[in-house]
């Protein structure tokens, strides 16, 4: 993959704002409302979805590790990084998949990456803790996907919808 | 951009719908907590019952920091080690030995909270068990009985206490009852509806079971020791403290005889009254307002006494009415009676396949 | 050239929010009929963390934990070929508390190593009217 000076600048652009959000997000804990551990809005989604359809899914990877690893060592917890790794990168499988549905909208795609991210991220719990208790939360973060998923999917369109007529669509 | 603040709007508006779903009776939080040399089940109910039940934690942990003999930073470890000078002592640490003083007034000796060398002597302290010679023994008691500690002496706002050198005490026999007390406490600012609190042998029965029934506590039946289910009797309780000493929770053998862990403060022994466990129960509101630490002292003095002078004590504190300290008896004795004092009688069960007979003392 | 995305949701979306229904509602449906169908199950925990939830119906172990230093062998075992339980069956902490408690079998009943700082607990199962709340002693 070769990038052009502006789709590295774009890269990292992106990759600043997907962790700019997922601080964001830490700030508004929505455990708070549903007491299930590992709740979340998963605002950094809008990112991947973004760099999906604009950049590729290539460039998305990229992102997306960027994000984590950077995430990972600036929150000093190295433990985290198996989380969201598995997370986002499940989230990125389904969601590359899903986008070469024709049918489905940028919502279908949302939702189906923040269900995705949910069961990566228990699977990371199954995996770390060496039991299947947190399987439990699952149904539970499966639901909440739909809603957060149907947001980020609302926020990716809004953001399509604003920077149409602007040239960083035409890659 | 209107859109979407509507929507997150709504979202976090349905969302918070969904946390307040659980109906407040059925909520619950059971929490098992490794404190004070034993394990400790905190059962909350109501509303807030997770945070009352950290809540109890976090006051069990603060209690076991002050207290422990075994953490050289402790409160009791910096007395313990003070070699006569005076040491400042929290409220906690304060209050604990103003009572220990009382009970030991009460209980004409049997319960001393100096006793610890003793205790220390026969290794239960450390978990090295050895049969102390008598000369040793002797050396100790003298330092037991001699004028334990000196306190309360303010000075610049803060109380000190002073032991003498050689001198030590051991809050084990008070700690968990006192800690149940500060319990009450914390479930009563949480508004928990009901609770059931077991420290390791101090349980707390707190409001009655989710069914509206009392809670059912059972007495281990000494003769079974090791045995789970295995009673001497059940009793039926709400709003009340119940705590057991027995011999057979901790003890050694040697030479084929068996040594257990309540000391007799008068001989350095351990105790010999021909019981084989106490069990003290007391209302929430009994016990001039520490209830809980009153069950845990008089259980450990009342075994140290034997069956005659524990209920000859009973009858006094009842008798006393307003000024005593009204509780109730379970006595298992070494010859096969469960004795129960007149108005638990209709709270107790004796377990039929236990072998005991029931006797009721009279009123 | 990517396809570029579509910004109303379609009726093909409807299909993936009903696949995680349908997922969301599957598991939910089958963790509730194992939480309900009476499945005596034993928690342990280790230094006050849950690390695993054992369906006794269909466990049998043995299972390793260790912690502190020491390291505990848990078993399952079957009563009377109806009732099951657990039990310590090999442990090198030094005081064998936990061995000497012998098997559990009823919800609420727990073995505890202190030396180890792990407590295997019983929940679940058919509740027992009669069964004690606390024990004394």
């Amino acid at each position: 993959m070769k990038l052009t000076t502006k789709q590295l600048t774009l890269c990292a652009l992106l990759t600043a704002m997907a962790l700019a959000l997922s601080y964001l997000e830490n700030l508004f804990p929505l455990s708070l409302a549903i007491p299930v551990p590992g709740v979340k809005l998963g605002l950094a989604n809008i990112v991947t979805v973004f760099a999906l359809y604009a950049l590729g899914p290539g460039e998305a990877l990229l992102i997306l590790l960027a994000r984590c690893f950077l995430g990972a060592l600036f929150a000093g917890n190295m433990n985290a990084l198996i989380f969201s790794l598995l997370g986002g990168l499940s989230a990125m499988g389904v969601m590359i998949f899903l986008s070469r549905r024709r049918g489905l909208s940028l919502y279908g795609v949302s939702i189906g990456g923040a269900a995705a991210h949910n069961c990566g991220q228990i699977a990371a719990a199954v995996l770390t803790l060496g039991s299947t208790a947190p399987l439990y939360y699952l149904p539970v973060l499966l639901a909440v996907s739909l809603l957060t998923g149907g947001l980020t999917g609302l926020a990716s369109a809004c953001l399509f919808q604003g920077l149409r007529h602007t040239d960083l669509m035409k890659g | 951009m209107r859109r979407l603040a509507v929507s997150i709007l709504l979202t976090a508006l349905l969302l918070s719908g969904c946390g307040a779903q659980m109906s407040p009776d059925e909520a619950q939080e059971s929490i098992q907590v490794l404190a004070m040399d034993t394990a400790m089940l905190i059962t909350t109910y109501g509303e807030r019952s997770p945070a009352a039940a950290y809540a109890c934690e976090d006051a069990i942990r603060d209690l076991e920091k002050q207290l422990s003999r075994t953490d050289p930073d402790s409160e009791v470890s910096r007395l313990n080690a003070s070699a006569g000078e005076p040491v400042e002592v929290g409220e906690d640490l304060g209050v604990l030995l103003e009572l220990a003083k009382y009970y030991h007034g009460s209980t004409g000796g049997a319960f001393n909270i100096a006793v610890a060398p003793v205790v220390s002597a026969w290794g239960f302290t450390e978990d090295s068990f050895q049969v102390p010679s008598q000369a040793e023994l002797d050396g100790l008691l003298e330092l037991v009985q001699g004028p334990s500690y000196i306190g309360p002496r303010s000075s610049g706002g803060t109380i000190c206490y002073s032991l003498g050198p050689g001198q030590a005490i051991d809050l084990g026999g008070i700690a968990k009852g006192y800690a149940a007390d500060k319990i009450v406490k914390v479930l009563q600012e949480h508004d928990v509806p009901r609770a059931n609190i077991n420290l390791g042998g101090n349980v707390l029965a707190y409001g009655d079971r989710p069914d509206g029934t009392p809670w059912r506590v059972g007495i281990q039946d000494p003769a079974r020791a090791d045995e789970q289910n295995a009673f001497a009797g059940v009793l039926a309780l709400t709003d009340s403290f119940a705590v057991t000493s027995g011999g057979y929770q901790r003890y050694f053998e040697e030479g084929g005889k068996r040594y257990h862990h309540i000391i007799d403060p008068s001989t350095g022994y351990p105790a010999d009254s021909g019981l084989t466990s106490v069990t003290v129960v007391a209302g929430l509101g009994g016990g001039d307002g520490f209830p809980g630490t009153m069950c845990d002292a008089y259980s450990t003095a009342l075994f140290i006494m034997g069956e005659e002078q524990a209920l000859a004590f009973w009858r006094d504190e009842t008798q006393r009415g307003e000024q005593g300290c009204p509780f109730e008896l379970v006595l298992v004795t070494e010859d096969g009676r469960v004795v129960v004092t007149p108005s638990l009688a209709d709270r107790f069960t004796l377990e039929e396949t236990s072998g005991y007979t029931l006797e009721v003392v009279p009123s | 050239m990517r396809p570029s995305p579509k910004l109303r949701p379609t009726a093909w979306d409807g299909l993936v929010v009903l696949c995680v229904a349908a997922l969301a509602l599957g598991l939910a449906f089958f963790q509730w009929r194992g939480g309900t169908s009476e499945a005596l199950t034993a928690v342990v925990s280790v230094d006050g963390t849950e690390v695993d939830r054992l369906d006794l119906e269909h466990w049998e172990g043995p299972q390793v934990y260790t912690n502190n230093g020491y390291t505990l062998t848990l078993s399952g075992i079957r009563h009377n070929d109806t009732e099951n339980g657990v039990w310590v069956a090999e442990s090198d902490c030094p005081t064998q508390d936990c061995v000497r408690t012998g098997a559990i079998f009823r919800s609420g009943q727990s073995i505890v190593c202190l030396p180890a700082r792990i407590i295997i607990r019983l929940e679940g199962g058919t509740p027992d009217p009669d069964a004690v709340d606390a024990v004394l002693g």
